[in-house]
């Protein structure tokens, strides 16, 4: 009994030590908040804030001009001014023209502008530094409509579900195919998620990259991707049963990597093509779709040694592929890019998980294991075709 | 500038070119067909979507409307000359010109940390007769060096290059008014540019022997302000405040003359203009000898200047602008009302 309080004063004494750092740096960071600029002083002097907006969005609606700003820094930031290519222009803010650390406010201009002209727009703080966005062609915003909406889910099953469902009829060939060359697939599988998760990774660093640093840095990016790792880790521990991850339950893990990325997928195509960046054309869409085909090699490729329902097949071409329609509506319809960089992070973690689920497997299963020719060459190819095919996609 | 989102999309197209097999031609033809096919759809078919809204721009540029700063009277000092007075040589005229730094609101909202003479921009008429002598107490308690240098004939001793006053210290300027024209003073320190886009400038009227016939007189000294440092002008203005005049037309009678002096004090920018709508006008080039060209717009290059003889025709709003485009939609337009 005694020995049991003793251990739980012990317990609660190591708590309260700990907190002795918090407490001297916050007395040490009341020192200096209270000393004002006087620690300035002592080197010199700080230089006059930047003042210049993040223009994070332009809409053109009907007539109307609709510029979505943000203040990137510490101090207060005051619209004061708007140009619409070189000229003064009438507006009104939405929300508080004075923008706080952070904060965003829309700027309403009644504009007559010009379909497919390029078009600039300025905006002007309170001490006369004016931040200009270029675009290089004026396209009408699309607005949520019942026909919109289904256009990119059209677009989206398209480019995420119909290819992904085209390349599972690999299915059969693969059944018949040896274990060696089934290694191959494999890790032609491993070659593909890899370079869907690199390409994640620098899509998450360029969004990142074009956040103002008050919305965390490359930090950002890592937090995604350590988050989807260790959590795919973890699903990847209960659906293997503790062994390594096989059959559908492999093949799940693989769809949930590809579905993820797919998301990201479709948030970029309906977010480039709100902002009037995208044409979205019929060789963009053919394109995506070639790309997007081996991916249902790659999910094939764990389940061709097991037995496994339609309905199971359906499952993982929906989880493969449906987040691509989830992507489009989220990107078309609404902009945030804080989530947009958190979010191809979590693609990326996802993806190398996988790498690693695959890559167990089949240094477990395959004849040779990782240094078989079949694998090496499967490993590159998944690289290879990737890359290819990607071109079309550009 | 314009964000980049889909970057896959951009890095993978540059490469393209280099596998561009078979397939790919045909699709990219097929790819570019149907954007031509759209494109045309745009022309005939719809409205374009850019046009919903009514009437826009400068027609709404007008009274309340007109984005600028302060009120009906705000710039009186600096649009109405002080009276002509009529020839007695030898007469004293003195001023008083002090350099004070200033933060000045050019546009609603918009500051401009200006260097000024008398905490304007531009820096008070100075009006004297022909042979009238010329006394300007200057005092510079500004937080750099400056000078006045005034055009017209004087001693060169008294021209505003060599003498530079340190913040502090003062010096008077002592001349007789010669020639009779309009003319221009404005701040000499080094570097020019910067002194002169700062705000030191102003404008400077010597009244001939026989007087100018009577008239409504108005002074316009145009000008601009470079409010990010990047070398060109994010506002142009007449007397200071962009779209003043817009906001609060200057009221002339029909059955008056109007004269205007005009001066080009504008930064940056080679030329500057007058365009005056609804009627002509006589234009005197420096406000010196016997020619007048009869126009509706004037150019002046960085330091001209010139005087305006307007009988209006009709009575309304008649707008004034710069003729570049582009001053005018940054600031540098203006209405007479004119009444009967």
């Amino acid at each position: 009994m005694e020995a049991r309080t003793a251990s739980l004063g012990s317990q609660l004494g190591w708590r309260l030590w700990a907190l002795v750092p918090v407490l001297a740096l916050a007395l040490a960071v009341g020192a200096v908040v209270t000393g004002g600029s006087r620690l300035v002083d002592l080197v010199g002097t700080n230089p006059p804030p930047a003042d210049e907006f993040d223009i994070r969005r332009v809409e053109f609606r009907p007539g109307e001009l609709r510029i979505v700003v943000r203040n990137p820094q510490r101090d207060d930031l005051t619209i004061a001014n708007v140009n619409v290519d070189d000229a003064i222009v009438p507006f009104t803010v939405e929300g508080s023209a004075t923008l706080g650390r952070l904060r965003s406010a829309t700027i309403v201009v009644p504009f007559d502008w010009v379909e497919g002209d390029p078009i600039s727009v300025g905006v002007t703080s309170s001490t006369g530094i004016q931040t200009v966005e270029e675009i290089p062609a004026a396209v009408a915003t699309p607005e949520p409509s019942a026909r919109g909406f289904l256009g990119y889910a059209l677009i989206g099953g398209l480019v995420g579900i119909l290819p992904v469902a085209l390349g599972l009829l690999w299915l059969p060939a693969l059944r018949r195919a040896s274990a060696a060359w089934l290694s191959g697939f494999m890790a032609f599988t491993a070659g593909l998620l890899v370079f869907l998760g690199l390409d994640a990774l620098s899509e998450a660093f360029e969004q990142q990259a074009a956040l103002p640093p008050g919305l965390g840095g490359s930090g950002l990016v890592l937090l995604g991707v350590a988050l989807s790792f260790l959590g795919m880790t973890a699903l990847a521990g209960r659906l293997g049963g503790g062994g390594t991850a096989a059959g559908v339950a492999l093949a799940l893990l693989v769809s949930i990597g590809i579905g993820v990325h797919n998301f990201g997928e479709g948030l970029a195509i309906g977010a480039s093509f709100a902002v009037g960046e995208l044409q979205l054309g019929t060789f963009l869409i053919v394109g995506f779709m070639v790309h997007n085909v081996t991916e249902g090699l790659g999910i094939a490729a764990p389940v061709a040694r097991s037995r496994v329902t339609l309905l199971a097949l359906a499952g993982l071409v929906l989880v493969a592929g449906a987040p691509t329609i989830l992507g489009a509506w989220l990107g078309g319809y609404t902009s945030s890019d804080v989530l947009a960089a958190l979010f191809f992070g979590l693609a990326a973690g996802a993806a190398f998980q996988v790498v690693v689920e695959v890559g167990r497997y089949v240094a477990h299963n395959a004849p040779g294991g990782l240094r078989s020719p079949h694998a090496i060459v499967g490993f590159l190819a998944g690289i290879a075709v990737m890359y290819a095919t990607g071109i079309l996609a550009g | 500038m314009a964000k980049k989102r889909l970057t896959r999309g951009r890095l993978l197209a540059a490469a393209a070119p280099l596998a561009a097999a078979p397939l790919v031609g045909k699709l990219a033809l097929d790819g570019r067909e149907t954007a031509a096919h759209d494109h045309a759809g745009h022309g005939s078919a719809r409205v374009p979507a850019s046009h919903a809204g009514g009437v826009r721009g400068h027609a709404a540029m007008v009274g309340a409307e007109a984005p600028a700063v302060g009120g009906p009277r705000d710039l009186d000092a600096l649009l109405y000359p002080p009276p002509a007075l009529p020839y007695r040589p030898g007469r004293v005229r003195a001023y008083e010109l002090v350099a004070v730094d200033a933060e000045l609101e050019i546009a609603p909202g918009v500051f401009f940390p200006a260097w000024t003479y008398n905490g304007t921009v531009p820096g008070p008429v100075i009006r004297a007769t022909e042979d009238d002598l010329l006394r300007v107490r200057f005092r510079n308690e500004g937080s750099h060096p400056h000078t006045i240098h005034f055009h017209g004939i004087h001693p060169a001793n008294m021209d505003g290059v060599f003498e530079i006053v340190a913040p502090g210290e003062e010096l008077t300027y002592e001349f007789p008014a010669r020639p009779a024209g309009f003319h221009l003073y404005h701040c000499h320190a080094t570097p020019l540019k910067k002194h002169i886009h700062k705000g030191l400038y102003g404008a400077f009227i010597i009244d001939p022997r026989e007087p100018r016939p009577p008239a409504q007189e108005l002074v316009m000294v145009m000008n601009g302000f470079d409010t990010d440092g990047d070398g060109e002008n994010n506002f142009y203005t007449v007397n200071g405040r962009s779209f003043y005049y817009a906001r609060y037309p200057i009221r002339v009678r029909r059955s008056q003359l109007v004269r205007v002096y005009l001066a080009n004090l504008t930064e940056f920018d080679l030329v500057n203009s007058f365009h005056l709508h609804a009627d002509f006008f006589r234009y005197q080039p420096n406000g010196t000898g016997q020619h007048w060209e009869y126009t509706d717009t004037v150019m002046q290059c960085q330091g001209q200047r010139g005087v305006l003889e307007i009988e209006f025709t009709g009575t309304g709003l008649h707008m004034f602008h710069a003729h570049q485009s582009e001053f005018a939609e940054l600031g540098w337009m203006g209405f007479f009302e004119v009444v009967d």
